[in-house]
């Protein structure tokens, strides 16, 4: 039971590819409004930014993909950016600021993890709390104060760029290989989605649910560490509420990318084009200069207009 | 003997007063979260005051930044410590008028500093106003370009008072310089990442960008990191005076920032509320002056707060 039917692969391909066609209608739409929306300039400048929405709201794919919610992505975010930063600038070690961000983040999940499932605390609520403790020892570590200025080797992970592309763009593609093969073609990703789609089940037919979730409690970790590394080196500084409006988006661009909040539907790659049109939304109201009265009202409407088209393309297609 | 007795009275009454100076007021002092360095200047102030008339501060800050229902709840705890007075800075100008009312009824003295409740009685206001810093940071960076070119505007959260302010002063300065081009005004909500992308994104669409004015020093750090990225050059402003601003003055990366000098509300905040106690007369109203930080004046700036020394009343009422 655990290999799930070819149908139900090939279904999510095929999401996935409808979803993209949303994102293309935005784009086109764009295009049409801005004549630089289409520069090889801002795609790249539109793909940097996306990549961090990305790296975030990745690991918690795999944490909805088992019905389950990762709060505080956005929490973990500020304490491990805090940290790493000052051990990039205490100890003059981006390697360091690198293990400190990611260890930091890692240890943060399998906290989550540890809650979920030895503690047997609903997610929601595990890790609402776990994000007020963050926030809390981020705020009392900080004490107000901000950290910045890093060496432009660390830098370069932010604003550097490789061939021409920047690098977190880089980091986005070898997530979404290593999220897409571990999702779909191992068999710990085979069990995260029959987890999500009946746990009784997965567990009568041998599951280890509670070793499973732990892991994607911890990945999701691990990935707010390792954003919270690119947060930093793209801003050049750290402060206590780095990571306070960064929870929402993430959460956003799972479920527009086609997640299912009751786990078992769902792909990494759906992931990155939901993260790619809330990023489409900023950049097209930038681009088009929306007024700020009005910028709220226009991202509702077309984050709701996205998953519309989106479900109704779907449909057909079925 | 009856005059004895008036005597020791008046002798214990002096000693017991005496000693209860000593022991200190105790002063509540509310500010908005943090997270902010701005508050947590207004938070050394009011404990280097304190430090220096003998009385003790105890602070109240959310714990989830700008939290009306929690400064609620706080103003509520306070109302049952009955502290001697207290020093208020509302999340909310308007959402808290109803806590107001409630120390006011509960007969508590309290000073309302940084941003003015709608209502309530309060012992006086202490200061600045962002109109006038937003107004006097715009003209120091529209002064740099010489007067021409582009600018861009970056707006904080879309309806806070601080933010309608500030960028009101920013667009009355523009006014004053016809031969400068406001190209875009956008909301970065006071965040740094957020200011980082919008300008990477308004930076696709002009080529050309010779100066930013950014409604608080975070999303003018972020816009100085999206034009490096670029390798792109423009004068930018901030407003705050954060200790973040003055090294990045002294770096010549940033042009200015309008100071909003929170250790100097802190510490007249703290001093007039201890005074009103002492019944000592108190002014009502004092608006500090704008202050542009930028390289010509920064060296008072590099001492960090905690170092610093409160003025007196004097001196700050006299200028």
């Amino acid at each position: 039971m655990l290999a799930r039917p070819r149908l139900a692969l090939s279904r999510d391909v095929a999401q996935a590819a409808y979803r993209l066609l949303a994102a293309a209608l935005l784009c086109a739409m764009l295009a049409m409004l801005s004549d630089v929306f289409l520069t090889t300039s801002n795609i790249f400048n539109v793909l940097r930014q996306t990549s961090l929405l990305f790296l975030m709201a990745s690991g918690l794919t795999l944490v909805i993909l088992t019905a389950g919610l990762d709060l505080s992505v956005g929490a973990n975010i500020g304490l491990s950016a805090c940290l790493a930063a000052t051990a990039i600038k205490g100890a003059d070690s981006p390697m360091l600021g690198v293990a400190t961000g990611i260890g930091c983040g890692a240890l943060i999940g399998l906290a989550n993890g540890i809650l979920v499932t030895a503690l047997r605390i609903p997610s929601f609520i595990a890790t609402y709390g776990v994000m007020w403790m963050l926030a809390g020892m981020t705020y009392y570590y900080m004490a107000g104060d901000t950290i910045h200025g890093f060496p432009p080797g660390f830098r370069q992970l932010g604003s550097g760029y490789l061939l021409g592309v920047p690098m977190p763009v880089y980091v986005m593609l070898v997530f979404l290989l290593i999220g897409t093969l571990f999702a779909q073609r191992t068999t710990w990703g085979q069990q995260i989605y029959a987890i999500g789609a009946n746990p009784v089940a997965a567990r009568l037919s041998g599951v280890p649910v509670e070793r499973r979730l732990i892991l994607v409690y911890t990945v999701s970790g691990a990935m707010a560490g390792l954003a919270s590394l690119i947060v930093l080196a793209r801003i050049n500084s750290a402060q206590g509420d780095i990571g306070e409006d960064l929870t929402l988006p993430a959460i956003a661009a799972v479920l527009v990318g086609g997640t299912s909040l009751f786990g078992g539907y769902g792909t990494v790659a759906g992931t990155l084009i939901g993260a790619l049109i809330l990023t489409l939304v900023l950049n097209g109201m930038n681009l088009l200069q929306i007024n700020s009265s009005w910028q709220p009202l226009v991202t509702g409407v077309i984050i709701l207009l996205a998953v519309w088209i989106d479900n109704r393309t779907r449909r057909i297609g079925e | 003997m009856k005059h004895l007795l008036i005597s020791a009275t008046a002798v214990l009454t002096m000693l017991f007063s005496g000693a209860a100076l000593a022991d200190g007021e105790t002063i509540a002092v509310f500010t908005k979260n943090q997270t902010n360095p701005y508050f947590q200047a207004v938070r050394v102030g009011s404990e280097t005051a304190a430090k220096s008339l003998g009385v003790k501060v105890i602070q109240y800050i959310p714990t989830k930044p700008d939290s009306i229902p929690e400064q609620l709840s706080q103003v509520e705890d306070v109302i049952v410590k009955k502290p001697d007075a207290i020093v208020f800075i509302p999340v909310d100008y308007k959402a808290m008028v109803p806590a107001v009312e409630k120390i006011n009824a509960a007969g508590i003295p309290v000073v309302n500093i940084t941003d003015r409740s709608a209502a309530g009685k309060f012992v006086a206001f202490v200061g600045a106003d962002d109109y006038s810093i937003g107004l006097a940071t715009a003209r120091a960076l529209l002064k740099a370009i010489g007067g021409k070119g582009n600018v861009i505007i970056l707006e904080g959260v879309k309806g806070s008072l601080t933010n309608t302010d500030r960028v009101r002063g920013f667009n009355d300065a523009l006014k004053e310089s016809p031969n400068v081009k406001l190209l875009a005004s956008q909301p970065a909500n006071y965040q740094r990442l957020q200011a980082l992308q919008v300008m990477e994104n308004l930076m696709q669409s002009f080529p050309s960008i010779d100066g930013v004015l950014a409604a608080n020093d975070p999303m003018a750090v972020g816009a100085i990191e999206a034009l490096e990225g670029a390798n792109r050059k423009a004068r930018v402003i901030g407003i705050n005076g954060s200790k973040e601003a003055v090294e990045l003055i002294k770096a010549g990366k940033l042009l200015a920032s309008g100071d909003f000098n929170g250790f100097i509300q802190g510490c007249v905040g703290t001093e007039i509320a201890v005074r009103s106690l002492r019944k000592q007369p108190t002014p009502n109203e004092v608006i500090l002056k704008p202050i542009v930080i930028d390289s010509t004046n920064l060296t008072p700036y590099e001492t960090p707060v905690e170092q610093r020394a409160c003025p007196t009343l004097e001196q700050i009422v006299s200028n």
